[in-house]
């Protein structure tokens, strides 16, 4: 299925004339700033808008226009979509619920789709039954129930089209994140990290849902799709055979995680997906080391380039070899061109769970800057840029500190400094914009045996806000950030201390402003340059969703999901706990229970007379 | 706020995930449960909640019982019994529950409003043989007699098992 055509893409100032792949419907979409026709915006995943209606002169007079509440209690992840056909389409978590809402009229219902799923997938969901979003191509929208069935939606009617089962949550796979139209294909990930998965990334014909390729996190390299010959590690072939096998004891790779749950992104010039893969099976290192030395249980946390068409893999880059932390390496690989060392670079950058800022080659997999954008970040010392692999720092090191020892004061947490909440990109500052979590942690691993379908994790895990590096500035018992980050620098340009961690998806607009949302339930607008707040409302819940815009009418609209939840939220409600005051304090630091309760709502704002 | 929900006969739909405790909650409804349930517990006689604290240390059982609630339940109920957006306290729920009704509940899950799931541990023989020792712990905690984070255990460590008859009985 060759297609010719040309298209500027203009979220990234380029005009790329691209033979093939890319889905012709959704790249017309998204070229167009008046829609916001996929999660992340773009396929860059870079969430910028060029719609510069609301401003950084009148974003004070922005007011909510209406609400809608979804009915369901749980956190609710993602965001609308607006493809231009008057209707804003949202989902919820579990149950999935699917809402077209009429934009002349206020929200008016125009059809619900709301699928009847078993609620035992819940227990096997690691953290709340989060949802992160419909993708939409052709007339057609597509979501990715827990119960791992995929769906396919007629947009004008809500009818059922097809459904494909991707995955078993009897042995604990479920499904949170949102699909990828790439082509004629639907790209769905899986998750069940905490329960031993092998994590998968499939791909299913956008028409009848057949499945056509399904590449494996771990294990032979037939079924990862890898060619050791051809496919690349930090800029040369990997060499050697089957390392998703031998770099793991026995037969651990069958329940070795690396569960893609996150974001995919996609080149259209140079036709390839990006993703990231999940922690490796169990959190207990100890069961994943060969004769007691650490090994790297490939390809957990490592990011792959693939061939839409083929799910071939082109290069690959472990981000953390043995992990001993859960840092699932999920994170959005944002595509960014930039210029480094005077050269002009195809970049791929990602703001890590690591508390590591990554620029890569998104050519090649070539590993260009790796710097700590957390300051807290302790696990590691550095990367070394030669073996592109983490320094790691012995006294954080669960591994060596051992199984049944409790490791402590490790940064960051294993929610990561950074966990799913999708950064924006502005091409004009050239900065990323991410919201944080600024929590440490105590981990102690124990032996855990495997079940077919309960958890599989083998740590036991406790929190606490990180240390000020600014005892002068920063706020006290401050768990999360927004920053402005410069991916080719390694450094920050500015950034917002918060109350609770940032767990909320940003966007970046032409309109000089940076929107996100925090868990307290405030939406809020900074300039793009100095980070000064220039606009706040609260919503009715905490804030985990991610902020869109888009225009309706000659009207810019700014749209976002309320509904406290997630891991966030069963991490955060009760307060961490205070590691100086010892046994009995309670309540030393912030209890988001204390300022947010569950409830789903969708807030849509403009200006009073634009 | 719990005064309602404490009577197991009004339990709803009891869902399960498999295995042993299957047949009983297919055919028997929340009130026999319950009834067998205790019975369980009573095997255990009353000191089951009798829980000790002393110098701010506790009790091996106590201990267990953390490390148990720490390692299956916190993931869901938030760090030291305290709640999440997820699920409920379990500090306020060892307050309002009988030993029974709680036993009764893990072993065989809950669900009352849609989409609220408490999954059954009646085939997880860790959690089942701790079941009386996460109830102790919440105990200690509801009191205010144990506060957050690790415990130490009396006797430092080396001396566990004997500690239970020490001083300090708590309720
Ligand atoms: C997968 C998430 C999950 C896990 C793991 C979990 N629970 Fe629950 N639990 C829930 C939810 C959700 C509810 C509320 C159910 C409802 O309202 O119907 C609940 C309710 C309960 C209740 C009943 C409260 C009442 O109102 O009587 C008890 C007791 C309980 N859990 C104990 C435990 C214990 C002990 C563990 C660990 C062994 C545990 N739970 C692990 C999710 C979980």
């Amino acid at each position: 299925m060759l297609r010719e055509f040309s298209y500027a893409i203009a979220a990234i100032g380029l005009a790329v004339s691209a033979q093939a792949h890319a889905n012709e419907n959704l790249l017309e979409l998204q070229e167009n700033p008046e829609y916001w026709a996929t999660q992340l915006g773009n396929y860059q995943g870079n969430r910028y808008s060029e719609l510069d209606q609301i401003n950084r002169d009148n974003v004070d007079e922005l007011r909510a226009q209406w609400q809608f509440s979804t009915g369901v209690l749980r956190g609710h992840e993602g965001g609308p979509l607006y493809v231009g056909d008057g209707k804003l389409y949202i989902h919820t978590p579990f149950p999935n619920k699917v809402f077209a809402l009429d934009l002349e009229d206020e929200g008016r219902v125009v059809w619900t789709h709301e699928p009847n799923q078993d609620s035992r997938v819940i227990p096997v969901m690691c953290c709340d039954t989060v949802n992160r979003g419909l993708a939409y191509a052709d007339g057609r929208l597509f979501i990715g129930q827990a119960d791992n069935t995929l769906v396919a939606l007629d947009s004008e009617s809500g009818e059922v089209l097809w459904e494909a089962e991707n995955g078993d949550h009897t042995k604990g796979e479920t499904n949170t994140m949102s699909p990828l139209v790439v082509g004629d294909k639907v790209i769905m990930g899986i998750s069940g990290g905490e329960f031993g998965v092998r994590g998968h990334m499939t791909a299913y014909n956008v028409e009848t849902g057949e499945q056509e390729w399904r590449a494996y996190s771990n294990g032979p390299d037939e079924d990862v799709k890898i060619d050791p010959e051809e496919t690349l590690m930090l800029g040369e072939p990997i060499g050697e055979e089957d390392l998703g096998e031998t770099t793991w004891p026995d037969d651990e790779w069958k329940r070795g995680g690396g569960a893609p749950w996150g974001w995919v992104t996609y080149d259209p010039e140079l036709d390839l997906i990006y993703y990231g893969t999940g922690n490796p099976g169990t959190w207990n290192p100890d069961q994943r080391a060969i004769d007691g030395e650490p090994a790297d249980n490939k390809w957990a946390i490592t990011v792959f380039a693939r061939d839409p068409d083929t799910g071939e893999a082109k290069w690959v880059y472990q981000k953390v070899p043995f992990d001993e932390w859960d840092y699932d390496g999920v994170n959005e690989n944002q595509l960014i061109d930039v210029e480094i060392d005077g050269e002009q670079r195809k970049g791929l950058a990602i703001i890590d769970r690591t508390g590591f800022g990554f620029l890569l080659d998104r050519e090649n997999g070539e590993l260009l800057v790796a710097e700590k954008f957390a300051p807290e970040t302790n696990w590691a010392s550095h990367y070394d840029m030669e073996t592109g692999r983490p320094v790691v720092n012995e006294e954080y090191s669960t591994f060596r500190q051992g199984v049944d020892v409790n490791t402590t004061d490790i940064c960051p947490t294993a929610m990561g400094a950074k966990n799913m909440q999708p950064s924006a990109y502005s091409p004009e500052t050239g900065l990323l914009y991410a919201g944080i979590n600024r929590i440490c942690m105590n981990y102690e691993p124990y032996e855990t045996e495997y079940t077919a379908g309960q958890p599989y994790v083998g740590a036991t895990l406790t929190m606490m806000p990180a240390p000020q590096e600014d005892e002068e500035n920063g706020m006290e018992g401050r768990m999360g950030s927004f920053i402005a980050w410069d991916p080719v620098k390694g450094e920050k340009a500015w950034e917002i201390d918060e109350r609770f961690a940032v767990w909320s998806g940003a966007l970046a607009t032409a309109g000089d402003l940076a929107f996100y949302g925090t868990l307290e339930g405030y939406l809020k607008a900074v300039d793009i340059e100095t980070g000064e707040e220039l606009w706040r409302f609260k919503t009715p819940s905490g804030i985990i969703g991610n902020v869109n815009t888009f225009q309706y009418e000659g009207k810019q609209y700014i749209a976002v999901l309320s509904g406290v939840g997630g891991w966030a939220g069963i991490g955060l409600a009760a307060g961490l706990e205070d590691p100086e005051e010892g046994l009995g304090a309670v309540g030393a630091f912030a209890a988001l229970d204390d300022y947010t309760k569950l409830g789903g709502v969708l807030t849509v704002f403009a200006l009073p007379d634009a | 706020m719990f005064a309602t929900k404490a009577n197991t006969t009004e339990v709803g739909p009891i869902r399960q995930i498999g295995g042993k405790w299957l047949m009983l909650s297919l055919g028997i409804m929340g009130s026999m449960l319950t009834l067998m349930s205790a019975a369980i517990a009573e095997d255990d006689g009353n000191d089951v909640t009798n829980y000790t604290v002393k110098d701010g240390k506790v009790d091996q059982a106590t201990y267990d019982g953390y490390e148990a609630y720490t390692r299956v339940c916190q993931a869901c109920h938030g760090p030291d019994g305290l709640g999440s957006s997820f699920a409920p306290s379990l500090m306020e729920i060892s307050e309002t529950r009988t030993l029974g009704e709680f036993v009764a509940t893990v072993a065989n899950g809950q669900e009352i409003q849609p989409g609220k799931v408490m999954p059954s541990f009646a085939d997880d023989q860790y959690v089942m043989n701790n079941v009386n020792n996460i109830y102790r712990y919440m105990k200690a905690r509801a009191a205010g007699d144990v506060g957050r984070g690790r415990p130490d255990v009396i006797g430092d460590g080396d001396d566990k098992e004997a500690s239970d008859s020490d001083s300090d009985q708590a309720e």
